[in-house]
């Protein structure tokens, strides 16, 4: 079995593999937290993903750990102050996805109501963007939060937004958060 | 130690007991991290049972299903010399529970610096090639190490390595594909439907599934066998083996992972199988070569011990030969039964795992076979004998390998196959048909029908698979 030298060893092999376990599953959490995630949002239009895109409120910062553009489905999280402004974009070709704009809305009403504390409230009116597309809107609440969702149905793919601030900060900022969902564009139905 | 290569493989000393590893820290330590690592799945997996119980379940028993064939397989390759299944269940235990928790985790967290320190748009493309080898090839490896550290003289040849590796592997491949499937029926919007998980049952498990973490983790733990055994090389030597086979896991991973080819050949299914062939078929067929000459080498030695014995009543030149591979001992099985049916095979069957255990127990440090183990065995190996005289098949031999233009034509139909799925159905009926035919004529089969059968099947199967993926429209 060995004795104290290679018990010593054993020994510190063993608090070389808990260590490099916990420098993963926490260690890594724990630096990413002290790194800021805001960065300033370059002027013009923001690829969201899977050919959407977005032209940010003016004062708009975005967070790019909730951030992630690519072809075929994208996301995006401006923050005005503490108010959050989350676009999620998805291609036509993405598997699983809605067939129609019943069914996206139905999904964004889930997911919100998934989240523990938040709840949809009230029912839904329809909403379009300066490009024609059409889709749905509507509210929720949660915890010390206000919420208001819209989503938006097309050939050219779906996107879903969602915001939420406190009561007080989201009536300063819904105005310029709405004309920028307004501008919601779909580069396939542009073309 | 044997003539040829004696550092090959170091045999367990014997007395070793289980029990022995209580007295190191190690064991404490991986202990406690399997029980927090136990804790985070539990929890992990709460939600999805309260939210999708049905699909959840489903998910959790296809993939535990879906983890039998693949023991089989690194059973297969264990065969002469067994690991411990309390090791094995620690190994896959690491994997499932430690390594893909700690990995969820990293991953995330890896995945948020890289958005901040380099952008959003890099992370999306290039971060699963980067972040997912790097978090989860590392943990997994720390897996054939925590074992190297508990029970370091249980690990005997690189092949013990490669084992312990695969079983770490395979039970982060559960977990992980379970952790999909759920996030396929969550994403789906749909409820608690099985749809998503069946579809992620076929993508993940079978599409990738042959070249995922399990080959991955082979190869890094057989870098980890080799530090262990061969001390005869000097530390420095030892560690850079190590970190080169660490390097192939990694380096096979971010091809797999990476956003290259990621348009394919085109959207057809012709397309997405050219794409999983040329990102897979290399480091199977490398791992695969790899596990051939390591389980070449620890044969040898084994047989070794056992030809040392000079007794041909023990085991026959034949024997010995066929011993060594497991397609040999099939072989021979099969032969068995063409000559004396169902009995007759499995007197050979009995006979094959008594000389393994026999040459093990010979090899650990008990070269006449005097000892408690090597005599218990001997009586076991005589009794089969006796019965193979009996039966006028007196050696438990492979009969000279035969090549017929049945098998010729099923093994090259097999190869086209690969591309052209008609030629692999024509390829596995032949197989299949030739294989059936000698077992009912009682000759012995051309193994090149068995090749024909399993490439022409599995040919089928992906491209069956894949097919039903894009009518579904999963990919």
């Amino acid at each position: 079995m060995g004795g104290p030298v290679s018990r010593w060893a054993n020994l510190a092999g063993a608090l070389g593999l808990f260590g490099a376990v916990a420098a993963v599953a926490v260690g890594l959490p724990a630096l990413n937290r002290q790194i800021p995630a805001v960065r300033a949002v370059a002027d013009g239009r923001y690829e969201v993903g899977a050919g959407i895109s977005v032209l940010p409120p003016a004062g708009a910062a975005v967070d790019v750990t909730g951030t992630r553009p690519g072809p075929t489905q994208g996301s995006v999280l401006f923050l005005l102050g503490s108010v959050r402004y989350v676009v999620v974009a998805s291609g036509p070709t993405l598997p699983g996805g809605p067939k129609s704009l019943v069914e996206a809305e139905r999904r964004v009403r889930q997911k919100i109501a998934k989240i523990r504390g938040y709840q949809v409230t009230g029912g839904t009116t329809p909403i379009s963007t300066r490009q024609g597309v059409t889709g749905r809107q509507g509210s929720y609440t949660s915890p010390g939060r206000c919420g208001w969702y819209a989503v938006f149905y097309s050939p050219a793919g779906v996107a879903e937004v969602t915001v939420s601030g406190t009561d007080q900060a989201l009536r300063g900022a819904m105005a310029p958060i709405q004309a920028s969902v307004a501008g919601l564009r779909f580069k396939a139905l542009a073309d | 130690m044997r003539a040829g290569n004696p550092t090959v493989v170091r045999p367990t000393p014997p007395g070793t007991r289980p029990a022995s590893s209580l007295h190191r820290p190690a064991f404490w330590v991986v202990l406690g991290l399997l029980g927090i690592g136990a804790g985070y799945t539990v929890a992990d997996f709460r939600q999805p049972l309260a939210s999708y119980p049905l699909a959840t379940t489903v998910a959790l028993i296809l993939f535990a299903l879906y983890a039998v064939p693949f023991l089989w397989f690194v059973g297969s390759l264990d065969y002469l010399e067994r690991e411990p299944p309390l090791l094995l269940l620690t190994a896959g235990g690491w994997g499932a529970m430690v390594a893909a928790t700690a990995a969820a985790r990293g991953n995330r967290a890896a995945a948020d610096l890289l958005a901040k320190l380099v952008s959003p748009h890099f992370t999306t493309v290039w971060g699963p090639a980067i972040i997912g080898p790097t978090v989860e090839e590392l943990l997994k490896t720390l897996g054939v190490v925590a074992i190297a550290l508990i029970a370091r003289k249980q690990i005997n040849s690189v092949l013990d390595g490669v084992v312990y590796g695969a079983v770490t592997g395979l039970g982060f491949q559960v977990v992980e594909n379970i952790q999909y499937a759920v996030s396929a029926v969550e994403l789906a919007g749909r409820g608690d439907r099985i749809g998503p998980v069946v579809l992620t049952f076929l993508l993940r498990g079978f599409l990738g599934g042959l070249w995922s973490h399990t080959l991955f983790s082979a190869l890094a733990g057989a870098g980890v066998g080799y530090f262990v055994v061969r001390t005869d090389r000097g530390r420095p030597a030892r560690l850079a083996v190590a970190g080169l086979a660490f390097l192939g896991a990694w380096a096979f991973h971010f091809g797999w992972n990476s956003p290259l080819l990621a348009d394919g050949f085109g959207p057809g299914i012709a397309g997405v199988l050219t794409v999983l062939l040329i990102k897979g078929l290399p480091p199977l067929a490398m791992i695969l070569w790899l596990v051939r000459s390591a389980r070449q080498r620890e044969a040898a030695y084994y047989v070794t011990a056992l030809r040392s014995l000079g007794d041909p009543m023990i085991a026959t030149s034949g024997e010995l030969t066929a011993l060594a591979t497991g397609h040999k001992r099939a072989a021979a099985r099969h032969y068995a039964y063409a000559r004396c049916g169902l009995p007759g095979s499995r007197v050979v069957r009995r006979l094959q795992r008594a000389q393994a255990r026999l040459a093990v127990a010979v090899s650990r440090d008990d070269p006449t076979g005097q000892g408690d183990e090597a005599r218990r065995w001997l009586a076991v190996i005589r009794a089969q004998r006796q019965s193979l005289i009996h039966m006028a098949h007196p050696e438990a031999a492979a009969p000279k390998d035969r090549r017929t233009p049945a098998g010729r034509w099923a093994l090259g139909l097999g190869l086209v196959g690969i591309v052209v799925p008609l030629v692999a159905l024509v390829a596995a009926g032949l197989g299949a048909h030739g294989l059936i035919r000698s077992r009912r004529i009682r000759q012995p089969a051309d193994n090149w029908l068995t090749a024909g059968l399993l490439l022409g099947g599995l040919s089928v199967l992906l491209w069956t698979v894949t097919y039903a993926i894009r009518a579904t429209g999963g990919a």
